[in-house]
């Protein structure tokens, strides 16, 4: 079975979806549409994302900017195409939210959003040895994904609240909130700070630390940063025998080093106590297959209806309404969000 | 296949160079000149490589305690190019009891918990549960394993075959265990390298366990640095200890073309760089280019730093290996 596919949004990440897709083989890209035509694509190029349907497709990818992804996403299920969508899903949970109504109006559809790195093998490997049970209950996690913000950072979309809904929590720190909530489930109670420290100029965050606990007492810190100069991806987990980190994460720029999962069993003294320092098992991975690997899971969705696993509408949801409780815990930035949007109403 | 690398502190030297180990690998290789010179003694020569099948004509030859070995130009194992018959073996090493293994008396628990812990992940990551373990021989090499699986390892039920002496070399038994006990994974210690068939015992493994069966593997490593520097000299190159010491890609090629699938290849070996710096701080030695004056100046860290680059090269003087059947 051949997917007829177009892509809305033909740029860095639309062009990393078409390559999966291609390489997956299920996937026949027919079409694509950007804010400027390229004449030198091997696809036709339109610039109206209405103008993509007249190619047929039976599968819509949307790469675009936040805030048009929910008129993107309703738009296609609501023409009867099966739609993968890049995150962060929108800008708020509202937007979640205006997705899965379209969703739920149609049932026959998959809806899945790039949530990739719970589909990096170091994650799936240390979701394994969790869910084996060897490593026993799971105390706390610890994550931080940083980046130096990169040029163009105050011009950029991603730092215009009005078009992403956040700065770097929302961009990026969202994956470190996912994969908390992928080996805990959901975060109720949260605690945070949120800082502005080198670009003055945009009204969005550049550093967000949050505290937060699950239903069960599992707790998890996230540090998200712009300003983390040495691009750092680091996830930890503690249980009762054990931890795991994982140091690196695989992605297009490869700034983020490579994929290292460590992991360690606890040797006790004959006193049943641990000895500090266990041996560790230190596993690298060197291929980046998450885009591979969510191709592979949309289309097995569509052709023989296997439930999706990563990225669906409702982890979507949870992870959008994690990320407005970030910002809302901050009583000095959450006043501040809210004098900018007096000032936007205005 | 998975490469992992497992990180610990360095060893005391003292466990590998003191006086204790030089009585055991005197008395080791005193029990082979008597062999040597014994008339009845059955002999096997080799004419290929037991890891690669390559011919003995393209090999390297030496020799330590009157014993020829070769080092296989295919894929760098190294071997002794005849082998006593398998009963011979058993029964020197149960001779030996009077002298110990010097690994024996010490406090091997780090070790214990290191084999276990392997086990313990490999289950959780393989998705295959191991409840039933047997256990080829190293009970025999460890004593202290047997109780330290009792306390230690909680989940899975451990059966035990020791050394024994037997016409056979034990494959009948060993046959019969793994009929019997059905395991779902059978360890495989510090055996490898002293059993006069490796092969053989490979196959016998594979023969008679249902599939999907784990077969947890570890034994001494030719591509570690320790032998490719020292080489004979090296102190754990005991000969009756060390018939076969496979590289990385020599065991892959003997486990493959036994049916075996190769789940995981590691060289967790923590000897290398302590060895080293005591062989060209000793002022004896000649000197190579770039190692004497590395070891010379390398301090605690910089040992630890070499001995986890080893490890993450594959280039450590032990390794591990995870197979399925
Ligand atoms: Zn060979």
């Amino acid at each position: 079975m051949t997917l007829r596919t177009a892509i809305i949004g033909y740029g860095k990440m639309g062009r990393i979806r078409h390559a999966a897709m291609e390489k997956h083989g299920g996937f026949k890209v027919v079409a694509a549409c950007d804010s400027q035509p390229d004449p030198t694509a091997a696809i036709p190029v339109v610039t109206d994302p209405l103008a993509v349907y007249d190619y047929n497709p039976d599968v819509i990818v949307c790469s675009v900017p936040n805030m048009m992804i929910p008129d993107v996403v309703c738009e296609a299920l609501t023409r009867g195409k099966h739609v993968f969508s890049e995150k962060p899903p929108g800008r708020n949970s509202g937007d979640v939210r205006r997705m899965r109504q379209a969703e739920a109006q149609n049932p026959s559809l998959v809806l899945k959003f790039g949530f990739n790195h719970r589909m990096h093998d170091a994650i799936e490997e240390a979701k394994k040895l969790t869910d084996a049970g060897t490593m026993g209950d799971l105390y706390f996690m610890r994550g931080v994904y940083g980046k130096a913000g990169g040029p163009g950072y105050a011009q950029n979309w991603r730092n215009d609240p009005t078009q992403s809904g956040g700065g770097i929590l929302i961009d990026q720190g969202i994956h470190m909130l996912d994969l908390f909530q992928m080996f805990a489930g959901r975060f109720t109670e949260v605690q945070s700070f949120i800082q502005r420290n080198f670009w003055t100029e945009v009204p969005v965050e550049d550093n967000a630390f949050a505290l937060m606990k699950n239903p069960e007492g599992i707790i998890a810190s996230v540090h998200s940063s712009a300003t983390q100069w040495q691009h750092t991806f680091r996830f930890e987990l503690y249980m009762r025998n054990g931890f795991i980190s994982v140091d690196g994460i695989l992605s297009a720029s490869g700034s983020y080093g490579t994929e290292v999962l460590t992991v360690a069993l606890n040797r006790l003294d004959r006193g049943g106590n641990p000895i500090p320092n266990p041996e560790c098992q230190e596993i690298r991975f060197t291929e980046d297959l998450s885009w591979d690997k969510e191709a592979a899971e949309f289309y097995e969705a569509i052709a023989n209806g296997t439930p999706i696993r990563s990225g669906t509408s409702a982890q979507a949801l949870e992870v959008m309404e994690l990320v407005e409780a970030i910002y809302a815990a901050d009583p000095e930035w959450h006043a501040q969000l809210q004098r900018q949007s007096v000032t936007a109403a205005e | 296949m998975q490469t992992p690398v497992f990180l610990d502190h360095l060893p005391d030297i003292s466990t590998v160079t003191g006086r204790k180990p030089e009585r055991y690998r005197l008395t080791r290789n005193k029990a082979l000149s008597e062999l040597l010179l014994d008339d009845t003694a059955h002999w096997h020569e080799r004419s290929n490589c037991p890891a690669c099948g390559g011919s003995i004509a393209k090999s390297r030859n030496f020799s330590r305690a009157y014993l020829p070995f070769q080092r296989c130009g295919g894929c760098n194992s190294i071997y002794a190019a005849r082998v006593p018959a398998q009963q011979e073996l058993d029964r020197l090493r149960l001779e030996q009891t009077a002298v110990k293994d010097p690994e024996a008396e010490q406090d091997r628990e780090f070790e214990f918990i290191s084999l276990l812990n392997w086990i313990s992940l490999t289950e959780a990551r393989s998705g295959c549960r191991l409840e039933r373990v047997l256990d080829y021989r190293f009970c025999s090499q460890a004593p202290g394993f047997e109780e330290a699986t009792g306390r230690l390892s909680h989940n899975r039920d451990w059966q035990f075959l020791p050394l024994e002496s037997a016409a056979d070399g034990g494959i009948g038994k060993l046959t019969r265990s793994l009929r019997d006990l059905a395991p779902k994974a059978v360890l495989v210690q510090a055996e490898m390298d002293r059993v006069a068939d490796p092969a053989q015992l490979l196959r016998t493994l594979r023969e008679n366990v249902a599939e999907g069966t784990i077969v947890f593997i570890g034994t001494s490593c030719s591509d570690g640095l320790e032998y490719e520097i020292l080489g004979v000299d090296s102190p754990s190159f005991i000969p009756l200890d060390r018939l076969n010491i496979f590289s990385v890609k020599g065991f892959e090629l003997l486990a493959q073309s036994l049916g075996y699938t190769v789940l995981e290849a590691s060289t967790p070996g923590r000897r290398d760089a302590v060895l080293l710096e005591q062989y060209f701080n000793s002022a004896e030695n000649a000197k190579i280019p770039f190692w004497s004056s590395f070891f010379q100046d390398a301090d605690k860290d910089r040992l630890r730093d070499l001995q986890i680059l080893l490890q993450r090269s594959l280039k450590s003087g032990v390794m591990r290996f995870v197979l399925k059947t």
